[in-house]
């Protein structure tokens, strides 16, 4: 399978299965589409035709341009078949019961009261809590014990807002360094927050400790008062922006991301980014809102293609300020050609359920934290282990060949077959698709391979 | 090649040999929190050589 696009002035085929990515004039573009299915004879004709009065081509270039792209067919560069399948239980087969990673909810409520939430202003549908000590270091235990040989074990502290309970993650952090030389484990810790508790012990704390810190921040500060407020309905960008810009002075602009998220209020959310550049922020991330079809934030069809232009103008942004020796990090196009992941990762799924879980204040496990308070999906707890086996084993099995839909999607070794919980509450089913998630993702890998192909050709600087 | 140019990627036929170590970041352990992504990831057997 092959993927054809043209952006940014280069016209890209994407070798799907082999990985490889080629940048073609518009003759090798036109043969590529049409190589699998006509005769030789017959397609060099027709090219011959459609460029009979283009005066840069030979009367050679038509064999010469077929003959490479057979060669290309033949060293398994150009239209390889898929034949990654029946590896695609391999990886999770291999490290079953295996749990590398947890989403710490360390306090299931908020400072503030965003309508928007997916967790529903941190209480998940539930009663508002804060994890103890003894649940938060049970947890660790049980992370370290079920980890097998895994030596980086990753620990996110997500709320609600996590510094509402700093103390407990500040102990949670000390005791699990205590016990990283004895069990061979290497902790990574990362922190979510919406800012307003941000202190110099906090940016102590997290320069000194976390690996990444996640700041929430949508942009324009109308766009971020619109549902980033506080109980009693007051915007909080003015009082966050000064802590963010603080923390990450400290950090010296590495190692986190400023999020935001966009909605059906600001499509035209590329606005947004250009105010967190003029903040001082370079490590950008901006996620489409995450709502149910009819809520008034959900992004609806006529924001599609506004939202698509705005990932097209952003990547340029990128390579324009990146030519004028301002560069900056987007989240979702920072792709690796050369180091990105192996076929493995990219068929195993995101490894929610199995590898990754969410815990709760009490000590509940579920198989990630957009599941949290869905009762039926609670996996088991920190004390017992996984108990829940058919709900897991319906995890285990997602992977990039369990939906339908993706076997003819050129994007499935970028996603891994997507996220199990936008399938869910899309679709009523963890391996349902949900399309509208699918088509922006599919956007985004156009823009962040153009980017890609830009920068191994030099045309970033 | 005249008419194609062909982009330095990491062969993900070859990467089936070597690949599956399992010891990469867990997806959605980092900056989205609301979509998958993998193909940001960094593999840590890359990141290792690297160093």
């Amino acid at each position: 399978m092959i993927h054809q696009f043209s952006l940014g002035g280069y016209n890209i085929v994407l070798d799907v299965c082999s990985g490889a990515v080629h940048v073609v004039d518009p003759l090798a573009y036109d043969m590529i589409a049409l190589y699998e299915d006509t005769p030789r004879d017959a397609l060099i004709a027709q090219m011959r035709e459609k460029y009979r009065d283009d005066p840069e081509l030979e009367p050679n270039d038509f064999d010469e341009c077929y003959d490479d792209i057979t060669r290309l067919k033949d060293a398994g560069r150009l239209f390889s078949p898929d034949t990654f399948e029946p590896m695609a239980g391999t990886l999770k087969a291999k490290t079953a019961g295996v749990v590398k990673a947890l989403c710490m909810h360390i306090a299931h409520t908020c400072n503030l009261n965003c309508s928007y939430c997916f967790a529903s202003q941190g209480k998940y549908h539930g009663e508002r809590a804060v994890m103890s000590y003894e649940v938060g270091r049970q947890a660790l235990d049980f992370l370290v014990a079920n980890s097998g040989t895994r030596h980086n074990l990753e620990v996110d502290f997500f709320g609600g807002e996590p510094l509402m309970n700093f103390q407990v993650v500040k102990d949670l952090v000390a005791y699990a360094r205590s016990i990283e030389g004895e069990t061979g484990k290497h902790f990574r810790f990362t922190l979510t927050t919406n800012g307003m508790l941000i202190d110099d012990d906090v940016i102590d704390f997290a320069n000194r400790e976390c690996s990444n810190v996640v700041l929430s921040l949508d942009g324009r500060k109308e766009v971020h008062d619109r549902f980033r407020v506080d109980f009693a309905g007051n915007g909080s960008w003015e009082k966050i922006v000064p802590k963010f810009q603080k923390l990450v002075k400290a950090r010296e602009g590495k190692n986190y991301y400023m999020r935001g998220t966009f909605t059906h209020a600001n499509p035209d959310f590329l606005e947004d980014i250009k105010v967190m550049l003029d903040l001082g922020f370079t490590e950008l991330s901006m996620e489409p809102v995450v709502a149910a079809a009819g809520d008034p934030s959900a992004l609806t069809e006529e924001d599609f293609p506004v939202v698509c232009q705005q990932y097209e103008a952003l990547a340029m942004l990128m390579l324009e300020r990146s030519r004028a020796g301002k560069p900056f990090t987007f989240y979702h196009y920072m792709l690796d050609l050369t180091g990105g992941p192996c076929i493995y990762k990219r068929i195993s799924g995101c490894g929610s359920g199995t590898e990754y879980m969410a815990v709760t204040p009490w000590g509940d496990l579920y198989p990630c934290h957009q599941f949290v308070g869905e009762e039926k999906f609670r996996l088991g707890d920190i004390w017992h282990g996984v108990e829940n086996k058919p709900v897991q084993d319906d995890f285990a099995a997602c992977n990039v060949y369990a939906r339908a839909e993706c076997r003819d999607c050129w994007a499935r070794l970028y996603c891994s077959g997507g996220c199990a919980a936008n399938a869910y509450h899309a679709t009523g089913s963890v391996r349902g698709v949900y399309e509208y998630g699918c088509r922006l993702f599919r956007k985004r890998m156009e823009c962040a391979i153009m980017l890609a192909v830009a920068k191994q050709l030099g045309d970033d600087k | 090649m005249r008419h194609i140019q062909t982009i330095q990627t990491r062969d993900l036929c070859e990467s089936a040999k070597k690949g599956g170590c399992g010891e990469c970041q867990t997806s959605c352990q980092s900056a989205c929190k609301t979509s998958c992504g993998i193909a940001n990831q960094q593999c840590e057997k890359k990141q290792s050589e690297k160093k």
